[in-house]
């Protein structure tokens, strides 16, 4: 879903695919800059007395805008869910979306006139700028990862992955049954694994420190050097079948992480926007109820 | 002695699948091991796990290898029994063995092994949704619900009911109240005491602040001017600012509020200097709006400034000195009664200085006479005090005419008629003719020619039979002490009078000079003492002398100066409030703060 939006023209489909940060030649950058720039000479050539704040004719004109502008981004979340084609298509849509969004940085930041402090006005605005933060991580990671996410795969689709898993935990079973309790001890651990354990942050880092199947390895190792007979030959095809669940293990984690870095900033980006709108509700209301 | 054994094992439809065998022996052996009777093939199970014997005829005794442990009926041990009689269970990891109740002395017992976990996948390909963060994360919507009613509750409902709780507060608590977080920045310094108090100026929700709220503490401010007149003042509005009017009503905000210029919430900080347009918006073009204004038209101080108009004492009424506003272009004459060139006494050459030589060691002089030798500061050091006979001048210019012992009499200043009383009864006392020493009665006015002029003087008046009345009549004569400083009107034959004598200590009443800001400036670079040869000479600097370093606001001069250096809106006698605040706050540019002398009143002190 995530790289139906990145650009690919280049990679022969023809020219009719064209990625929604470049629609119409980059029709909505041009007009959030024109929007910027006017904001910012009128900011520059507008001598507000006794100085630019929030409460200004400018800085009330600005911040309607912003307010306005803040609305209208949200609808987005559900104009997404019609996929559309013509003047205002879902990617017109998106590509404003975007580009008016960082305009917001601009028309926002003039509107407070450089003028912060803790209250409910600068916390709107924070949280503008988180939203907005995290927009442009979105669009970045979007750009450069899912590109990663297919070169890890290689070839496998998440369910030959899964079965992958389920696999080699047979194998485990069946090439254990010779070895001591003490050897199908260890084997049980990588076998009572769960590929997707780990929060959030596990996900995010892809560090796994205490993988069960990489400390069942590094302790068959250690006993297999010391195991003689038929144990032996098990304990060895024992040992290669966890190299190849470690190496596999790797794999769905690396992809669970970009998986994971793909889609964190929109749990960010969402909640944030509502948490905005609510501060922006209070921001307004505050204004005119000390008016 | 036989072990029936009926392995059973299910088939994904959920049939059961059984495959029995019988195994001739007193005794079981269980393990993982494909030798043990009971192959069990789950890891959890050793090699060799436990055995089975039977060891009488109605009882079995389980063992389980040594360190290992089994399930006997619900309970882990490592060793057990079982009556046959009731049966048991033996669980090992995920298999479970049941041992059928038998009847004593039977030859089969029957047992039954089934993997009870069996079945039980941990992975399926349906799992791959597992891949995505949602499977981690808290949903999305309810996030966005929860961070939504918090940020309303904290930050919208919270402050709203503090201004209610403020309502019901019998005193300002100054414990903190929620409807600060909505304050857009710190008050001013000069209303941080207001900080708790926020219905002190936001008297209704959603009514904007009203002057009324000003001017409960603020009584002494007056306006500008006219309500009426500032009004029509105002320059027309553009169609921009018809915009602006039509939005100030919809929401209900008068225009030309207080707050409109001291703007709050801005921090801890004094109001921003005015800027020069606030005042030129009207004063640019006042004619025009205002025909019958006395105010000349005024803008930036650079370009359109009008000359200044101080208050020079231009003529008498009888002994009122009467103020008149003159433009210096019109180059007044100052009326102030007394004979003084400046240049003379300033000479660094001529018989003043050599004077001001030879009295240095008593009076401080230098070479010649400077400007502060006569001329005193008031205590603030804003502006001067008016010359003072007694005090400035007598220090050259001695009215003693006689020595008695170590007593010398002077004549009394101010009082013409006192004089002429005290010159008869000298003459009359003393009829032996020559008085002490040659200053008798004539000034002591340095240089030769001087002191031949008065010796002349004092001849006349005692080789004389009516010499009182000639010494009377030199004294109030060209070359006589009284006439040479003062304007002599004679009476009668020995009637003189002295013509008063005032000068003004402020020129400019509807602009603020401060000389102390002034001091790196010597006195002559802006009056021009030095080349003044009449008192009537009005030394007041003019705006092209100002202008050698002041220029507007925006100018690249020496000093770029926008109106409130010198005028104020809320004008009062003393320095403006510019001045004042940047003097308060330690900076910049320094002046006078002194209590701002009454309005209205035109001359100074009279000196004499």
């Amino acid at each position: 879903m995530a790289s139906r939006w990145i650009e690919r023209t280049d990679l022969g489909q023809g020219a009719s695919h064209e990625g929604f940060l470049r629609h119409k030649r980059f029709r909505w950058l041009k007009v959030a800059l024109l929007l910027s720039i006017a904001a910012v000479a009128g900011y520059a050539m507008i001598d507000v007395q006794p100085r630019h704040n929030g409460g200004s004719w400018y800085g009330y004109t600005l911040g309607t805008i912003g307010a306005l502008l803040i609305l209208w981004l949200t609808v987005l979340g559900i104009r997404k869910r019609a996929m559309t084609r013509g003047r205002w298509s879902l990617k017109g849509w998106t590509s404003a979306h975007v580009y008016l969004g960082l305009s917001l940085i601009v028309i926002g930041t003039l509107h407070t006139g450089f003028q912060f402090g803790w209250n409910v006005h600068t916390l709107a605005y924070g949280l503008m700028m988180l939203v907005i933060a995290s927009g442009i991580y979105g669009i970045s990671v979007y750009a450069t990862l899912p590109k990663q996410l297919s070169d890890n795969s290689a070839g496998f689709t998440r369910p030959q992955l899964i079965d992958a898993v389920q696999k080699l935990d047979r194998q485990l079973q069946v090439a254990a049954q010779p070895l001591g309790v003490a050897d199908t001890g260890l084997v049980l651990i990588s076998l009572d694994d769960d590929p997707f354990r780990g929060g959030a942050l596990r996900r995010l880092s892809g560090s796994y420190p205490n993988c069960r199947t990489a400390r069942a390895l590094a302790a068959l190792r250690q006993r297999s050097a010391s195991t003689s007979g038929p144990q032996a030959d098990a304990a060895e095809a024992v040992v290669k079948l966890l190299e190849r669940k470690c190496a596999i293990l790797a794999r769905i984690r690396q992809q669970m992480r970009i998986r994971a870095l793909l889609e964190v900033w929109l749990y960010v980006h969402v909640p944030v926007t509502f948490a905005l709108i609510a501060a922006l509700a209070a921001h307004i209301v505050s204004v005119f109820f000390y008016w | 002695m036989a072990f029936l054994l009926r392995q059973i094992s299910r088939s994904a439809e959920g049939r059961e699948i059984v495959r029995p065998s019988r195994i001739e022996a007193d005794r079981l052996t269980i393990g993982r091991d494909p030798e043990c009777d009971v192959h069990l093939t789950d890891l959890a199970v050793a090699l060799r796990h436990a055995t089975v014997e039977r060891s009488g005829a109605s009882r079995l005794d389980v063992t389980a290898e040594g360190g290992l442990t089994l399930e006997l009926n619900g309970r882990k041990v490592s060793s057990g029994r079982i009556e046959l009689g009731t049966g048991g269970d033996i669980r090992i990891a995920s298999h479970i063995l049941r041992f059928m109740p038998t009847p004593a002395g039977s030859d089969e017992i029957a047992v039954d092994v089934e993997r009870v976990t069996e079945g039980e996948v941990k992975l399926s390909k349906g799992d791959e949704r597992m891949f995505s963060l949602a499977s981690r994360m808290p949903s999305k919507r309810a996030a966005a619900w929860l961070l939504s009613i918090l940020v309303l509750g904290l930050f919208l409902a919270w402050p709203i009911k503090a201004y209610y709780d403020r309502q019901n507060e019998q005193a300002i608590a100054r414990k903190f109240h929620a409807d600060e977080m909505w304050s857009s920045g710190s008050l001013s310094r000069g209303h941080a005491q207001l900080a708790d108090n926020c219905e002190a100026c936001h008297v209704k929700p959603f009514e904007a602040v009203r002057d009324q709220s000003c001017k409960a503490c603020h009584t002494k401010v007056h306006d500008h001017a006219n309500p009426f007149r500032l009004a029509r003042a105002r320059p027309d509005l553009d169609r921009w600012g018809k915009v602006k009017l039509a939005f100030q009503e919809t929401f209900d905000i008068p225009p030309g509020r207080c707050v409109e210029c001291h703007t709050e919430h801005e921090g801890k900080r004094e109001m921003p200097v005015t800027a020069q347009r606030f005042c030129s918006d009207c004063h640019q073009s006042l004619k025009s709006k205002l025909p019958d204004t006395p105010l000349p038209d005024a803008g930036d101080f650079g370009t359109s400034h009008p000359e200044f108009r101080p208050a020079v004492l231009t003529r008498w009424n009888g002994a009122r000195p009467m103020m008149q506003r003159v433009s210096l272009a019109e180059k007044p004459r100052e009326n102030s009664g007394l004979k003084f060139p400046h240049a003379l006494h300033l000479s660094k050459t001529n018989g003043v200085a050599q004077m001001a030589r030879r009295l240095s060691g008593e009076h401080g002089f230098g070479q010649s006479l400077a400007c502060a030798d006569c001329h005193d500061g008031d205590p603030s050091g804003t502006r001067f005090e008016p010359v003072n006979m007694e005090e400035d001048c007598a220090m050259c210019h001695s009215l003693a005419f006689d020595r008695q012992g170590g007593t010398v009499r002077t004549l009394r200043h101010g009082e013409p008629a006192q004089v002429i009383a005290d010159l008869r009864d000298f003459y009359r006392a003393s009829p032996v003719a020559p008085p002490p020493n040659l200053g008798g009665i004539a000034r002591r006015r340095p240089g030769e020619v001087m002191e031949a002029r008065t010796r002349i003087q004092f001849t006349r008046g005692a080789g004389n039979p009516g010499r009182a009345a000639q010494a009377i009549r030199a004294v109030f004569s060209p070359g006589g002490a009284c006439y040479d400083c003062h304007a002599v009107e004679a009476r009668g034959p020995m009637d003189f009078r002295i013509r008063p004598v005032a000068f003004p200590v402020r020129y400019l009443h509807k602009g603020w000079f401060d000389h102390r800001p002034h001091q790196t400036e010597t006195c002559e670079s802006c009056h021009k003492a030095g080349a003044s040869n009449s008192a009537s000479d009005l030394l007041i600097p003019n705006l092209a002398s100002c202008r050698t370093c002041h220029g507007g606001e925006n100018a690249r001069a020496e000093v770029p100066s926008s109106c409130a250096m010198c005028h104020d809106y809320h004008m009062d006698g003393g320095a403006p409030s510019m001045l004042i605040r940047q003097r308060v706050r330690g900076k910049k540019r320094d002046t006078t703060i002194a209590a701002a002398a009454p309005r209205g009143r035109g001359g100074g002190g009279n000196g004499r």
